[in-house]
């Protein structure tokens, strides 16, 4: 790579930081051209997050970088943060109760007054939309709370107001993993907004887990593997498998669904469901059978979404229908009565739903079924500390320490404890919601293998998910749901992805997003 | 569950020698050495300095085994409130009313004593049920209503107040009963304390063994950290919350009943006093011994460590504003000396998708 040719935007050379006791990043360079999309990838601890929070001047880089802005030299990435590299944040930083205009001015104040210094709010909402307009998002109600709108809205208003200050076509946008609550259409509108900066000449450094999404959208991809760039590739030389060995550092597979003898006709199944109706979900009607690993697809709002939490007993007030397991039938379940029947569940949202930040590792493990391990009344914590330990071996949980704070472990890990955690209950089915929503490539495969070693030992697994590639590399069977109701049903070698999306949109004409653009 | 069939994983998870010994626990001695650390007895540092400035202070009268009887004892009551309150704290639930139930109980008893002929042993016993009946009705108010524990329990506390002028009408009760046999229960001394010092700790210990040793006690932090997770995994929240609220009115009871064995009489206004102190010592409690979980020892420390320095300034005859002064500078300095690289290693850690030594490395 030459990083001095007088077109690139920004240069960085050299780049290392050390934290007390370990190198997170090494002699790493990185170079954006105006202009282009560079997608930055790499494993849960392979240092990227280390380079956002340099090139963000959160953390000092270790002495010796060379740092270079449209040719000219540099002293420090905190001359250019606040000038022309601008950031959006995982979280991405909005208030959820304050509509568009507040939102942006949480970062640069009411520019627009009236004569007297009040806030001019006509002036202050025209320039709100002038700025979204910019992205090219026109149908926005910039007095609604920003909570209201969708997530891609919400991630416009985001990007809009990074990019205030800026002239169209300056500067460069850093986007960390923007698409981790998209549906597949949403996915494809943020696309939009990236291409049409991109187009007009500002560089968009996109940080995301999601190969496919990289194929999608990026010229060139730089990837992180322990802290050193492994290669700064153009796209169109690289195909999903080679990137996929860049990213785990070694040849891997074709990514193929392992064909399983199917649950043997005739045997109860894991679960029956009849009838089941929520707010998303009408009369829908399902088995799920001893060993198999059944998918649920849909866009969002489609009830995809709220079938786990209904079979989980996880919604208020509780979904209607019956719910047969193992011979025992129960309808209005809470969660723990539908742990009783023997239902697991890993919700989507591993931080608020899915585990504890202020336990440890063990204490969430364990939390569903202290009463395993008390001895005449109180917690036996050798007994505990064992079982704990079992599982972290099994599901390689890293560090292997039960005493770990859980918000100290990577995406991965915490979701594997998660995982850890329903299947330590024995259930006689697994509900799975989103189940590798922020891991990276290797948890992701991980978690794939510990689903289907579980349903292989004859647990019926139910997996409902936005990303199309737990679908297909997970399931044997899988549920397209449409408006609340079962439209489809795909197995074998239907469920592909374009089968998968085109169920998902529905027969009629479909948004150009989908069909241009994940097709 | 390590036999059940098709989980068992090894096979997959040995791609890569894990790197330490899984399931070693962290050496004795340095375990020993972060227990002793600031960040995890603050409270105790700032004592040790508030028990050296008296001795300098006042050297006749302060390190003497009579302070130190007097500072216990003059805890008790605190110590009982304060204990009170942890429980339903590590629920995230706020008792305001423990005081005003505290209030009408000791109203009750004094009003039973000097009205009725009932034995003591009744009069407790309908004291305690009194105070579990204030207990029911911030459960109907809390838990079913599901009204915010902190408004719920402060308008029930109003209540109260109500119902202790109404028995009081603003006038203390007193009754040559009271003086009798019933003092025992808080003038008895056994090993140089008063017996409510005993009641403290034994309550302690009770709490203690409840919140860090039962499936309950690890239930009710899940219920309090985080109510949505814990009741995903199948923690039946709204009873815990029920539970910890009968707790609070049971305790409040025993300590209403203790304080008027102490003053031995029916006292309006008696209550609210305890109100601030005790939620500062579950407070100042919960950042001790265990990181950010309100926990019974914490509160016992917390309480005794106020309790030394008021002892101290009435020794030094200091003026009785200085008193309050002492509570809120002395709050801050354990708080700060304990909490300062707390905060900061939880803020670093709220995002589960960075690398662990980036943010260990930004939190130290």
């Amino acid at each position: 790579m030459t990083a001095q040719t007088p077109q690139s935007l920004l240069s960085i050379e050299h780049l290392s930081k050390t934290f007390p006791g370990q190198v997170a990043l090494r002699d790493v360079s990185l170079e954006l051209r105006p202009g282009e999309v560079h997608a930055l990838v790499g494993p849960n601890g392979s240092g990227k997050s280390t380079l956002i929070k340099l090139l963000a001047s959160f953390h000092q880089p270790d002495p010796g970088a060379e740092v270079q802005w449209q040719g000219r030299r540099v002293d420090s990435l905190g001359d250019l943060d606040t000038r022309q590299l601008r950031f959006v944040h995982q979280d991405l930083g909005l208030v959820a109760e304050l509509n568009a205009i507040d939102n942006f001015a949480l970062v640069h104040g009411y520019a627009q007054r009236t004569r007297l210094g009040a806030i001019d709010w006509r002036r202050a909402a025209a320039r709100a939309e002038e700025l979204l307009t910019r992205l090219g998002v026109d149908d926005l109600d910039v007095w609604k709370p920003v909570g209201q709108y969708t997530p891609v809205e919400r991630a416009s208003v985001a990007i809009a107001r990074a990019l205030d200050g800026l002239k169209a076509g300056e500067g460069a946008l850093v986007l960390d993993e923007p698409t981790a609550s998209l549906a597949p259409v949403e996915v494809s509108r943020l696309f939009a907004i990236v291409r049409r900066l991109a187009a007009a000449g500002t560089s968009v450094l996109y940080v995301s887990h999601r190969l496919d999404e990289i194929f999608e959208i990026a010229d060139r991809v730089t990837v992180l593997r322990e802290g050193r760039r492994v290669a700064t590739r153009e796209v169109s030389e690289l195909d999903q498998r080679e990137l996929a060995s860049l990213l785990v550092g070694h040849e891997i597979a074709e990514l193929t669904r392992e064909v399983r003898p199917l649950p043997s006709a005739g045997a109860e199944p894991s679960i029956a469901v009849q009838g089941l109706s929520s707010k998303l979900v009408r009369e829908m009607s399902f088995e799920v059978g001893q060993g198999e690993i059944v998918g649920l697809a849909g866009l969002l709002g489609s009830g995809r979404e709220e079938v786990p939490y209904a079979v989980a007993g996880a919604l208020t007030p509780p979904a209607a229908g019956t719910f047969s397991v193992r011979g025992k039938v129960a309808s209005e379940l809470d969660p723990r009565s539908a742990q009783g029947l023997g239902i697991a569940f890993v919700p989507a949202d591993r931080g608020a739903e899915g585990s504890i930040a202020d336990f440890n590792v063990a204490e969430n493990i364990t939390l569903p079924q202290l009463n395993r391990f008390t001895r005449s009344g109180l917690i036996d914590s050798r007994r505990e500390r064992a079982e704990v330990q079992g599982w972290i071996e099994r599901l390689d949980i890293r560090p292997p320490l039960g005493t770990k704070p859980f918000p100290l472990l990577s995406g991965g890990n915490q979701q594997k404890a998660v995982v850890a955690k329903a299947l330590a209950l024995e259930p006689a089915l697994l509900v799975l919601a989103e189940p590798t929503a922020g891991v990276d490539i290797g948890a992701r495969r991980l978690i794939y293998r510990l689903v289907h070693k579980a349903a292989a030992g004859g647990l019926g697994v139910l997996v409902s998910s936005s990303d199309v590639e737990d679908l297909i590399s997970l399931c044997d069977r899988v549920i397209v749901l449409r408006d609340g109701r079962e439209v489809r049903q795909l197995s074998g070698s239907e469920l592909t992805q374009s089968s998968l999306l085109h169920a998902m949109e529905g027969s009629q004409q479909t948004t150009a997003g989908v069909d241009g653009g994940l097709l | 569950m390590s036999d059940a069939p098709g989980i068992d994983l090894a096979a997959d998870a040995a791609g890569t020698p894990s790197a330490p010994r899984a399931g070693q626990r962290e050496p004795r001695a340095r375990r020993f050495l972060s227990g002793l650390s600031f960040s995890n007895i603050g409270a105790v540092y700032v004592w040790i300095v508030i028990v050296a400035i008296f001795w300098i202070w006042v050297p006749s009268t302060f390190p003497t085994g009579g302070t130190v009887k007097a500072v216990l004892n003059d805890s008790a009551v605190t110590g009982l409130v304060a204990l009170a309150l942890t429980v339903p704290l590590a629920a995230r639930i706020f008792d305001l009313s423990v005081v005003g139930n505290l209030g009408l109980c000791n109203m009750f008893v004094a009003y039973l004593f000097a009205h009725t002929s009932l034995s003591i042993g009744v009069i407790v016993l309908l004291t305690l049920l009194l105070a579990l009946v204030v207990g029911a009705v911030n459960v109907l108010v809390v838990v079913v209503m599901k009204i915010d524990s902190f408004i719920g329990t402060l308008a029930t506390g109003a209540l109260l107040e109500a119902a202790n002028t109404l028995i009081s009408k603003e006038q203390p009760v007193n009754s040559v009963r009271l003086s009798a046999g019933f003092q025992k229960i808080s003038s008895t001394q056994i090993i140089g304390v008063t017996i409510p010092v005993l009641y403290m700790i034994a309550i302690a210990a009770a709490v203690w063994v409840m919140l860090e040793h039962t499936a309950t006690g690890r239930r009710l932090y899940a219920t309090g950290f985080n109510a949505d997770a814990a009741r995903l995994a199948g923690v039946q929240t709204s009873r815990l919350r029920a539970m910890t609220l009968m707790f609070s009115a049971l305790i409040a009871g025993i300590a209403g009943i203790v304080v008027t064995a102490t003053v031995g009489s029916g006292s309006p206004g008696i209550g609210p006093p305890y109100l601030l102190v005790a939620f500062a010592a579950a407070f100042l409690g919960g950042t001790q011994l265990k990181g950010g979980r309100f926990n019974a020892w914490g509160t016992v420390i917390a309480v005794l460590m106020l309790g030394t320095g008021t002892e101290g300034l009435s020794l030094a005859a200091a003026p009785v504003w200085a008193s309050s002064v002492f509570t809120g500078v002395t709050l801050i300095a354990a708080l700060a000396v304990t909490g300062f690289q707390r905060g900061r290693v939880r803020g670093g850690a709220a995002s589960g998708e960075e690398e662990p030594a980036a943010q260990l490395a930004g939190a130290g």
